[in-house]
């Protein structure tokens, strides 16, 4: 049980979730860039909304309010499903990775990933913050 | 992590080998005599692609995280370009040279291609070092 878990906080495991998938899609992308010039190498993806949505069980994007604090338990979830990336056409020896749109991918990924750590950064101060008030 | 570094790891040694064999290539364009007999050929890398063990569940069983490396390098089999040179050594009796099949300015541009790819590589390991470097910030911050 972690510390955000013990307070009560709903959002923390969301960021850690969110954060587990930019680094997960990264590998993907990692991949793809590794195999630009491998002949029939098909390039892959990690749709990050929808593997949100399945490690929350919900079906909408915008709540992940539940009924149930339990249901935000997301430390049990599966993993995470990659699938054929066919944002790139597909040169003469099969292969379909576009290294432009690999290198955009990771940069936005990249970008992501620091936004949900400083989110989750602000919390950690949050806790601190009280921990300290209560020393007086 | 470990499967990152692999991947990337393999690509950029990938990356190296085409470009010791492009050099090859262009520093033997004009080399007429091997030992092997006749001009220099061509060499180019033939590369494959093998599945890493990446904590994935696969929607599709044929998606998995790949890392590339060298199958082979194979000699260039087409004919050698024949220019007519009568007075050079190696030219046989109707006068005609074999040179090398290779081009210098594809050569070149395939250089470029190789080098870009490999600076993509290194961009893609240093995202991964930011990302450790940017988690242990958290408990700092």
């Amino acid at each position: 049980m972690g510390i955000f878990d013990i307070i009560g906080d709903r959002i923390a495991p969301g960021l850690q979730k969110a954060m587990d998938l930019r680094y997960d899609r990264t590998k993907a992308i990692a991949s793809n860039v590794a195999n630009v010039e491998t002949p029939g190498y098909r390039a892959m993806e990690l749709d990050f909304a929808s593997e949100l949505e399945r490690a929350f069980g919900s079906k909408g994007t915008n709540d992940i309010q539940v009924t149930n604090s339990k249901h935000m338990n997301v430390s049990s979830q599966g993993l995470a499903h990659l699938t054929p990336d066919l944002s790139g056409a597909t040169k003469a020896d099969g292969n379909n990775v576009d290294l432009d749109l690999q290198m955009g991918k990771l940069s936005h990924n990249g970008g992501q990933y620091e936004l949900a750590m400083e989110f989750l950064k602000k919390k950690m101060r949050m806790v601190k913050l009280a921990i300290r008030s209560a020393q007086g | 992590m470990f499967d990152v570094n692999e991947i990337v790891a393999n690509a950029m040694s990938v990356m190296r080998t085409r470009v010791n064999t492009l050099a090859s290539n262009i520093a033997n364009a004009e080399t007429t005599r091997t030992a092997e007999g006749g001009p220099y050929k061509r060499r180019d890398v033939v590369q494959v692609a093998q599945a890493v063990e990446g904590n994935f569940g696969s929607v599709l069983d044929e998606v998995s995280l790949s890392k590339p490396s060298v199958a082979a390098i194979v000699e260039d089999q087409t004919p050698p370009r024949q220019v007519y040179q009568p007075g050079h050594p190696d030219a046989n009796p109707e006068g005609y040279v074999s040179y090398p099949n290779i081009n210098i300015v594809e050569s070149m541009t395939d250089l470029m291609s190789a080098s870009k790819q490999y600076e993509a590589n290194i961009t893609v390991i240093k995202t991964f070092q930011n990302f450790a470097r940017r988690a242990i910030d958290i408990i700092s911050g």
